[in-house]
């Protein structure tokens, strides 16, 4: 069966152009979704490393020494 | 629990108190530091034996070809996987605002992990490998691999399911995009036919071996060495500069492409060679599209740092991360540089491999480690770093040693490359003997170990210096922290629109799936033709399955390691061809599992020296490799000539060949020590024509078969196809033995 679809395909040789074409759908899809993205909740996202221990109780080791 | 953590204010009702788990975190920083030490040592070890062969005292144990996957090993699973673990451990809990989701299934990947490695630090040096490079442990232990790595994805995701923040920062993402696809590489290039407790055929062979195991190999890279320390690299930057990430954007398009696109790329590493030409051109195509995703990263990481530069000057931390980054850059572009064809042909196989290899790792994952060690160490025991002096100066040196290591390898690389494809004016090989060609690079192959030696020192420097801070601060065990559960957590309204990549990211299942489906496009794609496609690997009548010695023998040649250093793949250059021989065919590997084809030549490619030499040339060769060729840096095999070859396991060995599709006849297994037997004594007959008396029983006559029968298969005379097994009359496998064993004086 998969044989027989990767045979009709039109030669090996499709299956390069058709894996190119594949990767800028996916690149072009991932691109538009960030620029879609509204600039309130980038910030938010990007910031949440900066947050993560504002609810921890740590004794001040946020110093570098 | 310290004190001033139990006095802070009472949170309100809706807010959960929980505590961080930094116990699992100091285990696998510490972890990490010892690893580190033992792995480049062993690195160092290898890398001495290249111009001082008696460093391995004759010891078959710490032999080149059995020490360098105990190196390769070593740093990739052991420092960078405890490595990876630490940086994991601890941002996943803080990203989440959850302790990990069991704390049980946390110290089974702890011990479990290191026992692994401890395995693979006793069987490798006893020769129990695969011989597939970065999988060569054996298969019980491939087993305990899944079962752990299982343990730490559940407990990777149960955590990111009972996280208190509602999004899913992209950290997160590279650790289970890591999670998922290491697993599924380790299990489709893990399948063996298991043989005894220590030894398994690859289900897979030649060509296709090689494509999977590349696949496995390259990913390897992708998903061990890179995901996770990207994911790393995107909470501990942003945290050290004390700014968020420069854009989030990018660093979206970052995962999504550099995950989709990585796995395409795996053929780079057989390019010219018998895999099938539209497979290379794929993973030649996908590879430098690569730059785009993992340059964008590099930017990104680095431009984080826009407006705080002057703090790289004074934070070591920082200053390691910023080298870190650099190197990732600067690996990302070498890589698919050396992926286009013309290039790959001068540097496949020579030391500019090394040189790429080490820039990522004692670049990228050797300086991103020490940075985030520095980072935590003070954290964890609440104090300052006891001397950021002393961090300069492991800096500094490490810097130095890295330098050290990789120009002179550039340079050796280079050297090699340009030599064996130098013709004289007349149209003869400028240097037809390849040891020219090695000796002529031995003293950058003494200025590397300079620069190990100089790295190392770097770690020892930093393990000290962790330790000197571990004792002026109080270890805390568990950081407490406050946050509201999520069903409390109030929807906003940008978390209604159904399209949005915070959908994603508000489901990490699916984030989980859509993941793994962007990994697994590119693995199919080029792997499903390759097993059903039979153009793919044409058939050559004349090739036929190993006849017992030699099988016995190709095992030792396994256990050996001598693929470390030899490659059996010729590719289709003149300079190749005029060096070695006819250019290897896919089909004269149909038998072979797993595949030896090698990627690094310090000595020369063997997979027409069946022929070449006489057997008593390979007895001297193998005793004192300096005996036959003066000045060779290969190791002595005198071993091989005491110790008894066990044939215990044959009928196991030919069975399982047999499960994996090689036609050896029914009943094969109850002749096949007679034939053995038959054909040791003709290479016992040979070698008296050498004037050397060896027994028939010792190691090195299969070695030397094995080594005899290499590449001739395509000179013998097409023979008919196997019948089944006749005692009397001797079988096919027997005819082509006995062709391949040469009388030569």
């Amino acid at each position: 069966m998969i044989q027989h679809l990767v045979s009709a395909i039109g030669g090996i040789a499709m299956l390069g152009v058709i894996s190119v074409c594949l990767f800028f759908v996916v690149f072009g899809v991932a691109v538009l979704w960030a620029f879609c993205l509204k600039k309130p909740f980038l910030t938010s996202m990007s910031s949440l490393p900066l947050e993560d221990e504002t609810g921890a109780d740590t004794k001040g080791a946020n110093h570098h020494g | 629990m310290n004190e001033a953590t139990q006095t802070r204010d009472v949170p309100p009702a809706n807010i959960e108190t929980f505590k961080y788990d930094n116990r699992i975190v100091r285990a696998f920083a510490i972890a990490t530091v010892i690893w580190g030490i033992v792995g480049m040592s062993a690195g160092l070890l290898c890398a001495v034996q290249l111009f001082f062969p008696g460093a391995n005292l004759d010891l078959q144990f710490v032999t080149f070809g059995r020490l360098r996957p105990v190196h390769t090993n070593a740093v990739i699973f052991a420092f960078v996987g405890n490595g990876m673990f630490m940086g994991i451990y601890y941002s996943l809990q803080r990203l989440c605002k959850a302790r990990m989701f069991s704390d049980k299934l946390s110290w089974l990947n702890f011990w479990g992990w290191n026992a692994i490695i401890v395995a693979a630090a006793i069987t490798l040096p006893l020769g129990l490998t695969t011989s597939k490079e970065y999988a060569e442990l054996e298969w019980p232990i491939k087993i305990a691999i899944a079962v752990i790595w299982v343990a730490f994805t559940i407990n990777l995701l149960g955590t990111v399911v009972k996280r208190r923040e509602k999004h899913i920062y992209v950290a997160i993402w590279f650790y289970i995009a890591t999670a998922l696809t290491v697993a599924i590489l380790h299990i489709v290039n893990g399948l063996e036919v298991p043989v005894t407790m220590w030894k398994g055929y690859s289900i897979y062979a030649g060509v296709q071996d090689a494509l999977v195991q590349w696949w496995y190999g390259h990913n390897a890279v992708a998903f061990f060495l890179t995901t996770p320390y990207l994911g790393m690299m995107y909470y501990f930057l942003p945290k050290a500069a004390n700014r968020p990430v420069f854009s989030y954007r990018l660093s979206i398009i970052h995962f999504w492409a550099l995950i989709f696109i990585y796995i395409w790329a795996g053929p780079h590493h057989l390019l010219y060679t018998a895999l099938p030409d539209w497979a290379q051109s794929l993973g030649m195509v996908f590879s430098i599209m690569l730059v785009a995703p993992s340059w964008g990263g590099m930017l990104n990481g680095l431009l984080t740092l826009r407006g705080a530069w002057d703090k790289v000057r004074q934070d070591p931390m920082l200053k390691f991360m910023v080298v870190a980054v650099t190197a990732y850059g600067m690996a990302t572009i070498e890589g698919p540089t050396l992926a286009i064809k013309s290039i790959n042909s001068l540097s496949h196989y020579t030391d500019w491999t090394i040189a790429h290899v080490h820039t990522g790792a004692l670049g990228w994952n050797g300086f991103l480690s020490f940075s985030v060690l520095y980072y935590l160490f003070p954290r964890l025991y609440n104090t300052k770093l006891w001397s950021t002096k002393l961090a300069n100066y492991h800096f500094w040196i490490a810097l130095l040693g890295m330098m050290f290591y990789i120009v002179p390898m550039y340079w050796a690389g280079i050297t090699e490359g340009l030599m064996w494809k130098q013709f004289t004016k007349d149209g003869f090989l400028q240097y037809p003997n390849f040891l020219e060609t090695v000796v002529q690079i031995i003293p950058m192959y003494e200025l590397r170990a300079v620069g190990g030696t100089l790295y190392i020192i770097g770690v020892w420097i930093m393990a000290f210096n962790l330790w000197k801070t571990a004792r002026s601060g109080v270890f805390e065990p568990d950081t407490v922290a406050h946050a509201a559960p999520l069903s409390a957590q109030a929807h906003t309204a940008e978390g209604k629109n159904p399209w949005g990549h915070r959908v994603l990211e508000g489901k990490p299942m699916l984030l989980a799936a859509l993941a793994l489906v962007a990994v697994l496009i590119g693995g199919l794609i080029e792997i499903i033709p390759m097993f059903v496609i039979k153009a793919n690997v044409p058939t050559i009548s004349s090739v036929k399955p190993y006849s017992p010695l030699e099988l016995l023998g190709r095992d030792i040649y396994i256990r050996e390691g001598c693929l470390g250093c030899h490659s059996q793949m010729i590719r289709p250059f003149r300079s190749e061809t005029e060096r070695y021989g006819e250019y290897s065919k896919a089909g004269e590997f149909v038998y072979d599992h797993p595949f030896l084809w090698g990627s690094k030549r310090i000595g020369p490619d063997l997979h027409r020296v069946g022929g070449k030499y006489p057997d008593a040339w390979h007895y001297n060769h193998l005793d004192d490799p300096r005996s036959t060729s003066p000045g060779s840096i290969m190791p002595r095999y005198s071993w091989l000539l005491s110790q008894t070859l066990d044939t215990t396991s044959l009928p196991a060995r030919i069975s399982a060949l047999r499960r994996v599709g090689v036609p050896y006849p029914a009943g094969y297994e109850q002749i096949a020590l007679g034939e053995l037997k038959l054909q040791a004594a003709k290479v016992c007959t040979n070698l008296q024509t050498g004037l050397i008396k060896a027994n028939s029983d010792k190691e090195i006559i299969a070695v030397i078969a094995y080594l005899q029968r290499l590449g001739t298969d395509i000179k013998a005379a097409p023979v008919a196809p196997i019948a089944p097994v006749a005692p009397e009359a001797p079988t096919p496998v027997q005819k082509t033995a006995q062709l391949n064993t040469p009388n030569q004086p």
